[in-house]
This record gives structure tokens, C-alpha cells and sequence, in this order.
């Protein structure tokens, strides 16, 4: 069976397909905004072509398709959701909007100058109905119906398409919360309900609510698109199973995520460190830095020892979401990202992208401020003819017009500005990892830097120059980045249980029962997702604080029976987790527990891709000469054909590797090693 | 060292640098800290400076707090000259005696920063304990009788020495004060978050060198000092006038204080004259003359191009003069009481210059933003048979509107602390909250609006309590509409027991009884410019929403809707605009 893994991103649908033969191979196709599922068809229909199958053919070959998507993304922070009403508990129906007094959170605070924030949901569709669940869960005030059905119709007749039912201490009683959904649905037939218990039956209203309200907001778009999506894939002889990308980093089949908007925010970028794992399996310690470098953002993701980071504070655009989320940062520096003098008088790159449209100024679509891409191209790293393989011809005279521009506020020359733009923008980036590395207390000098995106190859060893990494590895498929992370992750899904207990108060048969319970649901659950028992593997881990703290850390838990030894490992793993995160451990402070969480993934079958052989002389691999600037110095460079290039090759830098949708830049002092799959590890020759 | 060559960028990084370790040091703190008011409601603030005493990163934290921490530190290089050693930290929360504080419950761990054996910097995380000692918990209530029984008055002193805590000096001071294990972690906590930023500046002083690094300090005082005066001389010459009033002082009863101040403006530097505002009270809203330092800074800068928010330091202080002669209520002396100072003549301190200010550069207005409503309650848990001490920011309005856009819903101090969760709060407190809204017709009227006022209801579940209410303020005062906008409408509240409502009057201590509720009905932010002018779609809206009624958008608005559609009506609407107020 063919395996397809298809990220839709903004601009661009990336489609690989893993054939019986080993064979990966890249498609990438226009994405459609206005009809996405189509869109994604188109991108079958091409990846067939090359088979010289037809699409029902091809699609009756292939088992499963694991799909990323910004739809989500770009509903909520585009502001396209649907008209939304919101039902809660009453004389508290302002909590989203109050939102704990949090003031744009992308601004400084001496900055008055920001408009309020606009909740999803507009006070007048915000209604308060009689119900109260205290904080232990005992119900103090029965839900009032007769107030829900009023409450439903009076938002039917306004017209809302979701409604997002939102109770305090909906987390400990689900009971009104259930009661309200199941009105609402009578009442409000065709209409999107969703339950803040549902999304994230977890305290801490505002977080919970906020959470619920964007799922609901976005909710119809997401269950519309899903299920369009099926049903097309049914009707053109798909018969495997549809598998989408969480937010979290697992998957999810399509059915269970349509009534579950929100874990498709980000879905798409989570997968991006997947693939840098994946790619930097043979690194000692599994320390890796995955960025993902394309036309108006940065994404970076730390994989410490292996594990993939998530975090549940996140917010998207000035939104609060707070499920668990693959801890990626993305910043304004792509491409795209142009360059402008501040206030002070500094260059700065970003975060205001010339995005696709006008796009660059080298585009020649209108674009007048210099961009990345500008300086890439006046720098000769980016060839002119055969940018995204010749799709798109770049100009350099434009280019350079747009780059005096800021030049000549800076008193620079063309030359010394566009190395600036270029120094600054990578700057940027390295400072932008650094602050995601340290934040965690890391030296980034332990960690290898994996490189995706279009324009990361030819950023990345700069970047890795300044932050002193030694090893970078760029695959050729770094275009589709994310897509080969869905390719290559693993399925699975997050069980947890709440388990509220200061450390020395801890039951270990409880928790040993806990754990079962969860292994028992896994199974159940894995099951309906393709997996055969056996290939199914725990990982444990629990939630704990010192007491009173507001923030939890999640430490490992020994598999196994639960036993006396167990807890004193968790808790010893926890004080040293503490003091390895903020400097400091108090063992004279007890700790306590909040959660146990299972993580069950299914290991996928193991894949081979067709190794290749280099034939040794990389001379036959060069296609031609150009004049590049390396460190202000022109420098007449080699351009490597990427596709003649094998396992076992090596060459030196300065050289430049153009493939069809990206081009690797090696500057001088670095030796690139091709691999056995066509990835090439670069690190300083000297 | 005074020609190092640095280029653009390691600059631009090195900057940028010492901005987001203040960030992470934020975020460790709230990550490991216990006290509500800290972790979660974020009254807490951190800083750089440097080995002079000079002002390197102020990013975020409320500006009586910290903004002006140079002074301690300069104090600290003085007085232990000789004796500051790697590993050392030092915490004070003196406002009198070197500590230039702001009162007592702002404790600040300082801790000097050392590279290759040589000070170079000091930082400084500060933070609102759950107690400091004193007749009450919690640190705002009135009527103390002087500075030493509103809590322990700790001088700069150290507290670590070259990575040894001094625990003997810290047990004398955790058996001063109530909840002593929770105020250790929290001190544990913020010495950590110094360490953090010691580990961060150490790092990047590795990477770059001394000598860039130090190269860069200067060069990024001196860039904001020339953008600083820039914007300075854009503002015309001449004298603006500002003020605001607090409620009393606590002692001596419903009779305002002022606040009064002179911004100067002549060519490209400013003098902030508050020599015209009343003098130090026996009640305890005093505050020192470093905190009205911090506060004046702190509002100025609001007003500056919004692109330099990021890059404020001491540039941002040499172009100007805060100038308030010993023994105004601005320039509390010892043995003055402060206790109150924060909430209320720090507020105040910031209507006033929002005033003089906003007339100097009416197109980047600021009307004052809703007072402070809170109160601190401390009691016994019936669940835990634990003491408690609960305050937090939820009863009170948000911002006020600015020149383009209305007021921040919600927002309190400059948006730098946070409100709590009610779920949160009903967990960690016998209280059961029975009503937390927006409040409508309370927003201060303008072309601009400030935010809306709350309405807020608790009800004490516990046995009998204290609720100490020195931190509320506007119920006889209001905050400055400005360009003819209205001001902070006045706020109320109550006592509930059984069908009574008891007035329950800010600056005072009242008794709360088990099942008695507080009421609280708060105004929110004024407004900038009339009423008059504002679209009368948004006022359309703000009908629809709930947030005023429908007899406020013709009465003050001056819009005519219809009753059931909210539609605007033009024709009424232009025939009410033109007849005027």
C-alpha cells in the first residue's frame, strides 16, 4: 500500500507519497482557499499523474492519509469564523472579554495604543442562564431549562451557526453543561454545539472558555471541510483511513476531529519537529532544533533528548488557547519578511511580509520594499531561472532598487545593505532560538540544527554560525517540511486522569489502577485507528507542583506495576526537573500530584526509503557557475544539480545545491556530507 | 575600551537580549511562586542596571515599583563598596534608610552581576509578599501610627553571601511576618529569578566579550536618549498642568488629596514639578519621592513614539527632571506612613501627568484609567483551618480611552498585573462569587470611551473576617476626563447582610460576617474628547451589547436609536448633536 502525507498550507499544497518501492516522492500544487477539499484533490490527481494511474486507481493503492491543514489557523486569525453565540452561567458572561485584564499580549506594556480586544463572541449574543456547579463539583443551582431553550432560540433567531456552552466548574460536573448541549441541539437543529467540558474539562475558566469559544468559532468551517473531505475521497475510491494532524503533535482520525475544531489550530507547523527527529535520529543525544523557514515565518521547535515540547499557554493572534499544544514558536522572519529603518536608526528585517502577493520586489508583482528573498537573489544565492524550479523568474534589477531604497537611509551601499538585510535577518533568527533554547535553560551549542522550509537552506549554516552549532542537516525535502513529519510520526492519542494528592498522601494501588484504566481505553481507541495491540507503547507521565504553586511540571513516570519505589523516583525526578527548569529545588517543601497522563502511540510500520549512491565525483554533479557574495566578498561558486547527487558524496564550501524547490547555501569552511537518503549534514570543515 | 567597534546587529541583539530576560524572568517567578498576588495577579517587577547605577532594562512591571530602582542600587554600591562579591543578593523594602521603596510589601531581592571577577551589573526582582508584619495582614490598611507598624522595615542588607543564604537574618525576618512558609518559597522564587538573569547576562557576556557588551550599554543609552529628546522636542515649548485627588488619606477622613504637577517643556528637555501638591499626611497614602520618580517616567514614556516602548533605560531619564522638595505627599518622609501610597497617590501621580500631558500632545491623549477598588481580606478557611489572606484586581473597571481608541476592557496597572479566575478563587477561598460583569452606564463618556465599569459580588463563606479597603479609591474622586471627554464615573460599595446593604467606604477596615456578600459597583476609565463626537455606530453597538443603555446614548451620546433594532437614527441623532449639550 502507498502511504500520503499532505500538509495544506497557505500558499502552497505539499503532497509526498511513499510508494511499495521505497520510493518518496514530492508533489506540490496550489492551495486553494476558497475550496480547499479541492484543492487537495488536485494534489492527488498530480501525484496519480506521475504514476500514470488514474486517481481512483491511485487512491484505491493508497492505506492511509495523514492530512495537516491551516485551515483552523487561518479561520481564527483571519477572523472568517462563523457567527457565534455563547451560553453560560449567568452573571458571569463577560469572562472572555474581561479576559483576567490581559492587554494585547504582543505589545509592550508602555504601549496604550492598541485597540481593545473584540471577543469571537459579541456581549449581545453572550447569555446568561440560572446554573450554578461549585468548585467540588456539587450542583448548587439546577440548570433552569426553561432559560436554555429561550437562551437557544433567541440565538437561532439571530442567526448564529455555533454555540459554545461555557458553565463554572464545568471540569468537576459535566451534568448542566450535558443537560444545556442536548437542548440546544433539539432546539437549534443544524447548528455547531460545543461544551467547554468537551474541549478542556480542566479548571481555570477564562482558559477554558476562551478555548471552547474558538473551537465553536471555528468549528462548522472545520466539520464542513472534513466531512466534504470523506465523502470526495470515498467517491474517488479512497478506502483507507483519513488521519488529521493535532495540534498536540498526534493524530486523529477525520470523524473524531470534526466536533473538535480547536486541535486543528497549528495543525501542520506541530508536525515540523517530527521531521527534524526523524533527520536527526543518528545525532548523539537527539538534541535538535527544527526551523522551518518559509515565506513570512520562522518556526522553531526544541527537541530535547528526544522529546517533542508542548505547552498549554499558548496564544493564537490575540486569542487564548490553552490545550496542549507542540511548544513551536513562530516569528515574523521569512522570505517575505522586509526590511526597514527604525526609530533609532536600526535595520530592521520583519515582521511585516510582502507575503505572496505582491511577494518580493524580485517577483516583479508590484512588491517596492526590499525583502529576504531580495537579498538572496543580489547575494547569488538563489538562482533567478529556476526558483521553485523554474515556476517563478526572478528579477535582480528590481531587487536592487528596492534595496537602495533602505540603503541610502542607512548610508549603506547596495552591496553592504543587502548583506546587512541578510546578517539581520538571520540575527533575528539565531536570537529568536536562543530565546526559545534558553528560555529553557539550554546551550544551544549542544543541539543540531535541522532545516525545513523553502528558504531555510540557504539561511541555515549562517544561522547555525552564529548560535555556534556544529552540525546542520537540510533534507531534500526540506520544501516540505511538515509533511514529512506527518509522514514519518507516529498515531496516537493523550489519555489522562485527575489525581489530587500531596505527595506523602499518595495511594500507589490507585494509581496503579489508574494507569490500567487508561492502557484499557488506549486499546480500545487504538483499535478504531488501524493499530493491532502489540505495536502500541506507554509512555507515563505525571503533572506535579510544590504545594501551592500555580504551575505544574510534567516529569516521566516508570512503567509498571505503581509501587512505593515508583513515587520516590517521580518525586525525585520532579525536584531535579525543578531545578533544571528555574535554577532552584526546596526539598523542604512538599510536592504534590494533579494529573497522570498516558501517552499511547503506535509505532508505524517501519518504512524504508530507497537509499541512493553518490558515484563519488561531484564534478559531474555541477551545472553551472555564479558570482556570490560571501562576507562581503565576491566569490565565483559552484551550483551543484541536487538530483545527481548520492550517498557517500561530499563537497565543499563555498557551493551551492539547487534543488527543484529549494537551494542549499554552503559557504566557506563547511563540508557538506551527502547521506544515504539524500540529506546533507554539513558541519565546519575546519 | 570607549572605540570598540560594534556593528549594528550585535547590538540590536545585545539590546534585544537584556529586554527578554526581564520577560523570563517574569515567567519563572509566576511559574514557581505560591502567592496569589504574585503568580497569578502578577505584582511583581524586574530590572537591569548597571555598575553605576544606570538604568539598562526596564521592560515590564508596575512603575512605582521598579522604574526607579536605580536609587537603591546606587545605595547599595556605596554602602557596601568593598564588600559585593559574586553570589551576593540583598533585599530591602525600606522606602526611608537607602531602600527607596515603595512600601513595605514590594520586598526586592537585588543581585550583582559579575563577569570574569568584575561587577558589571545589579538586577532586581520585586514582588507584593502575602504579608510583611505589621498590625493587619496584607499591608494596606490605614491608620498605622507610623512607618514601623505597617510591617518590618528591612534596610539593603545582605541576605546571601557569595551563594550562602544568611538564614539566621531570614528566619528573623520569616518569624516577622504571617505565613511564613509560602513568603519562603516566594522568596526562594524571586532570589531563583535573579539567578536566572545572572545566568542569561553571563552567558551573553561569554559570547560577545566585556568590552562589546559594556560598548553597547552605551551606545543604547545614548541612542534612546537622542530619540527621547527628538520626541521631547516635538512637544511645544511651555508649562502643562496636571492633577488628581485620592478619596482621603485613611486618618483623616473624606477630605481629597492632591496630586498636583507642572510639566515644563523647553527645547528638548522636561521638568515634572510637583511642588504644588499637598503635604505629607498622618494617613498612609504617602509615597516617597523615588516611587513619584518611577510613576512620572513611567507615564511620560507612554506618550513617546510607540516605537521605542521596547527600548526605554536611563536615555530615556537624562533629558529629565522629577522635582518634588521633602515632605509633600509625594515626597513622604520617615516616619510617614505608605502603606496606601501604591493604589492611590501612585494612581494619582499618573491622572496627573496623563492631564498635563494629553495638553501637550492632544493627539496622543490619555484620560485616566478606572481606580482601584480592592480590598484585603483575611480570615480562617473552614475547609483548611488555614489562615488566609485574599486580595485581588477583579472588581476593578479597565483603562481609560486614549487618543483613537476606547479603553482596554479590563485591564489594570498599565495592563502589567492580572486578574484572577473565579473558579481559581472558589477553590483557594471560602468565598462563592455570585456575580462578576461588566457594569453598564459606568464608563467614562468620550469620542473615545473609557472601558466599563464592573460589577462584582462575593459572598463569605468562612467565619468572620477583616477586609482592610486601603486600596480603594474613587468613590468621592475622579480620574481626568481628557479633550473633553467625562471622567471615571464615581464607584460604590456595599456590605450585604440578609436584605441590608451596609456602605462600605474605601480606606477603612470592615468587619465581614459568614454568609454576609460584598457588592462592589465600579466605575471604569474616562474618556478622550466629547461624547458628542463619537460614531454613533459604535455607540449603536455598545446599545446592543449592554454596556449603555439606550437613554445614555441620547442623553450623553447625543445618538437617537431605535428602541428595537438599535439602529442609529440620523436624522434625530444630527438634530440632537447640533442642539449641544
Amino acid at each position: 500500500m502507498k502511504r500520503v502525507a499532505i500538509d495544506v498550507g497557505g500558499t502552497f499544497t505539499d503532497c509526498l507519497v511513499l510508494d511499495e518501492s521505497g520510493i518518496l516522492q514530492s508533489f506540490k500544487s496550489p492551495t486553494m482557499p476558497q475550496d480547499p477539499s479541492t484543492g487537495l484533490l488536485r494534489a492527488l490527481e498530480k501525484a496519480a499523474g506521475a504514476y500514470r494511474q488514474t486517481l481512483a486507481e491511485f487512491l484505491g493503492q493508497v492505506g492511509a492519509i495523514i492530512h495537516g491543514t491551516t485551515l483552523a489557523t487561518n479561520a481564527l486569525l483571519t477572523g472568517r469564523g462563523v457567527e457565534t453565540g455563547m451560553i453560560t452561567t449567568k452573571n458571569f458572561r463577560d469572562i472572555i472579554e474581561i479576559r483576567r485584564g490581559i492587554k494585547n499580549v504582543n505589545t509592550s506594556m508602555y504601549n496604550f495604543f492598541v485597540p481593545p480586544y473584540r471577543p469571537l463572541v459579541p456581549r449581545r449574543l453572550r447569555l446568561g442562564v440560572e446554573e450554578r456547579t461549585l468548585w467540588n463539583g456539587e450542583i448548587a443551582t439546577e440548570l433552569d431549562e426553561s432559560e436554555v431553550l429561550q437562551a437557544a432560540e433567541q440565538l437561532r433567531a439571530k442567526g448564529v451557526k455555533a454555540v459554545a456552552v461555557c458553565f463554572l466548574h464545568s471540569y468537576a460536573n459535566s451534568a448542566n453543561e450535558r443537560r444545556a448541549v442536548e437542548i440546544c441541539k433539539t432546539a437549534m437543529p443544524g447548528t455547531h454545539v460545543t461544551a467547554s467540558h468537551e474541549i478542556l474539562p480542566v479548571w481555570r475558566e477564562f482558559e477554558r472558555f476562551s478555548t471552547t469559544v474558538v473551537s465553536a468559532y471555528i468549528g462548522p468551517i472545520v466539520d464542513d471541510y472534513l466531512a466534504e473531505l470523506e465523502k470526495r475521497l470515498g467517491a474517488a475510491g479512497f478506502r483507507g483511513t483519513l488521519l488529521m494532524m493535532l495540534s498536540n503533535g498526534l493524530t486523529e482520525t477525520a470523524t473524531h476531529c470534526r466536533s473538535r475544531a480547536v486541535f486543528l489550530i497549528g495543525s501542520g507547523p506541530a508536525a515540523a519537529p517530527s521531521a527534524a527527529l526523524h533527520l536527526g535520529r543518528e545525532m548523539p543525544n537527539l538534541n535538535l532544533l527544527s526551523v522551518d523557514m518559509g515565506g513570512t515565518s520562522f518556526d522553531i521547535g526544541l527537541i530535547r533528548k528526544g522529546e517533542i515540547p508542548t505547552t498549554t499557554e499558548a496564544w493564537v493572534g490575540d486569542h487564548r488557547v490553552a490545550i496542549k499544544m507542540v511548544d513551536t514558536r513562530s516569528v515574523g522572519a521569512g522570505g517575505g519578511s522586509i526590511a526597514w529603518v527604525d526609530s533609532l536608526g536600526l535595520l530592521r528585517v520583519g515582521p511585516q511580509s510582502a507575503g505572496a502577493d505582491p511577494g518580493p520586489a524580485c517577483y516583479g508583482k508590484g512588491g517596492m520594499e526590499p525583502t529576504v528573498s531580495d537579498a538572496d537573489l543580489l547575494l547569488g544565492y538563489i538562482p533567478d531561472d529556476y526558483f521553485l524550479g523554474g515556476e517563478i523568474p526572478l528579477d535582480a534589477k528590481l531587487a536592487e532598487a528596492a534595496v537602495k531604497k533602505v540603503g541610502d537611509r542607512l548610508g549603506l551601499s547596495v552591496t553592504e545593505t543587502t548583506q546587512a538585510i541578510f546578517t539581520t535577518v538571520n540575527s533575528y533568527m539565531a536570537d529568536s532560538i536562543t530565546g526559545v533554547s534558553t528560555k529553557n535553560g539550554h546551550d544551544v551549542r549542544d543541539f543540531a540544527l535541522v532545516v525545513g522550509g523553502g528558504a531555510g537552506p540557504v539561511h541555515g549554516v549562517f544561522i547555525a554560525d552564529l548560535l555556534g552549532i556544529r552540525n546542520v542537516i537540510i533534507p531534500p525535502v526540506a520544501a516540505l517540511f511538515s509533511a514529512f513529519g506527518m509522514f514519518v510520526k507516529d498515531v496516537g492519542r493523550d489519555f489522562s486522569r485527575p489525581y489530587f494528592s500531596p505527595a506523602s498522601r499518595v495511594d500507589p494501588d490507585r494509581v496503579s489502577q489508574l494507569f490500567r484504566e487508561m492502557e484499557e481505553d488506549a486499546r480500545r481507541a487504538l483499535k478504531a485507528m488501524l493499530a493491532s495491540d502489540s505495536s502500541v507503547v506507554f509512555t507515563r507521565t505525571a503533572e506535579m507542583r510544590y504545594s501551592g504553586q500555580f504551575h505544574d511540571i510534567e516529569v516521566p513516570v516508570p512503567g509498571g506495576d505503581f509501587t512505593r519505589q515508583t513515587l520516590g523516583a517521580t518525586i525525585d525526578a520532579f525536584h531535579a526537573r525543578h531545578e533544571e527548569l528555574y535554577t532552584f529545588r526546596m526539598p523542604w517543601k512538599e510536592a504534590g500530584f494533579l494529573t497522570f497522563h498516558l501517552k499511547a502511540t503506535v509505532q508505524r510500520a517501519p518504512f524504508s526509503l530507497r537509499s541512493s549512491r553518490g558515484t563519488g565525483n561531484t564534478s559531474r554533479a555541477i551545472k553551472r557557475e555564479r558570482r556570490c557574495i560571501f562576507s562581503g566578498e565576491q566569490v565565483k561558486t559552484p551550483v551543484y544539480d541536487g538530483e545527481k547527487l548520492g550517498g557517500g558524496d561530499e563537497l565543499y564550501g563555498p557551493a551551492i545545491i539547487e534543488e527543484r524547490t529549494t537551494t542549499v547555501v554552503i559557504p566557506q569552511g563547511y563540508r557538506c556530507a551527502v547521506d544515504g537518503l539524500r540529506n546533507y549534514v554539513l558541519n565546519r570543515s575546519s | 575600551m570607549g572605540n570598540t567597534k560594534i556593528d549594528p546587529v550585535t547590538l540590536s541583539t545585545v539590546w534585544h537580549t537584556f529586554q527578554r530576560v526581564c520577560h523570563e524572568m517574569r515567567d519563572v517567578l509566576e511559574r514557581t511562586a505560591v502567592s496569589y498576588l504574585i503568580g497569578q495577579l502578577h505584582d511583581n517587577s524586574v530590572g537591569i542596571w548597571d555598575a553605576r547605577g544606570r538604568t539598562v532594562a526596564i521592560p515590564v512591571g508596575l512603575t512605582s515599583q521598579f522604574v526607579g530602582s536605580k536609587f537603591p542600587v546606587q545605595f547599595i554600591l556605596e554602602r557596601f563598596k568593598g564588600n559585593i562579591h559574586s553570589g551576593d543578593v540583598f533585599l530591602t523594602n525600606d522606602p526611608y534608610n537607602g531602600g527607596f521603596n515603595n512600601h513595605l510589601p514590594d520586598w526586592g531581592f537585588f543581585r550583582p552581576i559579575f563577569f570574569e571577577g568584575e561587577l558589571l551589573f545589579f538586577t532586581l526582582c520585586r514582588a507584593h509578599q502575602m504579608d510583611t508584619g505589621g498590625s493587619f495582614p496584607g499591608g494596606y490598611f490605614a491608620n498605622g501610627f507610623d512607618i514601623h507598624a505597617e510591617g518590618l522595615c528591612i534596610p539593603p542588607i545582605k541576605v546571601v553571601e557569595q551563594g550562602r543564604e544568611r538564614t539566621d537574618v531570614m528566619e528573623l525576618i520569616w518569624n516577622n511576618v504571617r505565613f511564613r512558609e509560602s513568603v519562603r518559597v516566594d522568596n526562594a522564587s524571586m532570589i531563583a529569578t535573579t539567578k536566572v538573569c545572572e545566568n542569561r547576562l553571563q552567558e551573553m557576556l561569554r559570547h560577545y566579550g566585556r568590552d562589546v557588551v559594556m560598548a553597547c550599554v552605551d551606545e543604547m543609552m545614548d541612542r534612546t536618549e537622542r530619540a527621547v529628546r527628538e520626541e521631547i522636542r516635538k512637544i511645544p515649548d511651555g508649562t502643562y498642568y496636571g492633577e488628581g485627588a485620592t478619596d482621603d488619606d485613611g486618618t483623616e477622613l473624606d477630605v481629597p488629596v492632591w496630586v498636583r504637577v507642572e510639566v515644563t517643556v523647553a527645547g528638548d528637555e522636561i521638568s515634572i514639578d510637583f511642588s504644588k501638591s499637598d503635604a505629607q499626611r498622618k494617613g498612609f497614602i504617602n509615597q516617597v519621592y523615588a516611587a513619584t520618580y518611577s510613576a512620572s517616567i513611567g507615564a511620560m514614556i507612554l506618550f513617546f513614539d510607540t516605537g521605542l516602548v521596547d527600548y526605554h533605560n536611563e536615555g530615556t531619564m537624562r533629558p529629565v527632571k522629577v522635582v518634588a522638595p521633602d515632605g509633600l505627599v509625594v515626597s513622604g518622609t520617615y516616619p510617614a506612613t505608605v502603606g496606601g501610597g501604591p493604589a492611590n497617590i501612585t494612581e494619582r501621580t499618573l491622572d496627573a501627568m496623563y492631564m498635563a500631558m494629553s495638553k501637550a500632545l492632544p493627539h496622543r491623549a490619555i484620560a485616566g484609567w478606572a481606580r482601584h477598588r480592592g480590598d484585603y481580606v483575611f480570615g480562617i478557611d473552614p475547609r483548611t483551618s488555614q489562615q488566609y489572606v485574599r486580595t485581588t484586581f477583579d472588581y476593578d473597571g479597565g483603562a481609560g480611552a486614549v487618543a483613537g481608541y476606547d479603553g482596554y476592557v479590563g485591564a489594570v496597572i498599565m495592563g502589567a498585573v492580572h486578574r484572577g479566575n473565579v473558579e481559581e478563587e472558589e477553590v483557594r477561598f471560602p468565598w462563592r462569587m455570585l456575580k462578576y460583569e461588566i457594569a453598564p452606564d459606568l464608563e467614562g463618556a468620550g469620542k473615545w470611551r473609557g472601558a466599563p465599569g464592573t460589577i462584582w459580588e462575593s459572598a463569605n463563606e468562612g467565619a468572620e473576617v477583616g477586609m482592610a479597603t486601603g486600596s480603594s479609591d474613587g468613590e468621592l474622586t475622579t480620574g481626568a476626563g481628557v479633550l473633553g471627554g467625562q471622567p471615571t464615573p464615581l464607584s460604590e460599595a456595599h456590605i450585604r447582610r440578609g436584605s441590608e446593604l451596609i456602605l462600605a467606604r474605601g480606606h477603612r477596615m470592615h468587619r465581614v460576617r459568614q454568609g454576609d456578600s460584598v457588592l462592589k459597583v465600579s466605575g471604569g476609565g474616562a474618556g478622550v474628547a466629547p461624547p458628542g463626537e463619537r460614531d454613533p455606530e459604535k455607540v449603536s453597538e455598545d446599545v446592543a451589547n449592554g454596556i449603555v443603555s439606550i437613554g445614555r446614548a441620547r442623553e450623553v451620546y447625543k445618538v437617537a436609536l431605535d428602541p428595537d433594532t438599535f439602529a442609529v437614527d440620523r436624522e434625530q441623532t444630527e438634530a440632537l448633536r447640533r442642539a449641544g449639550p
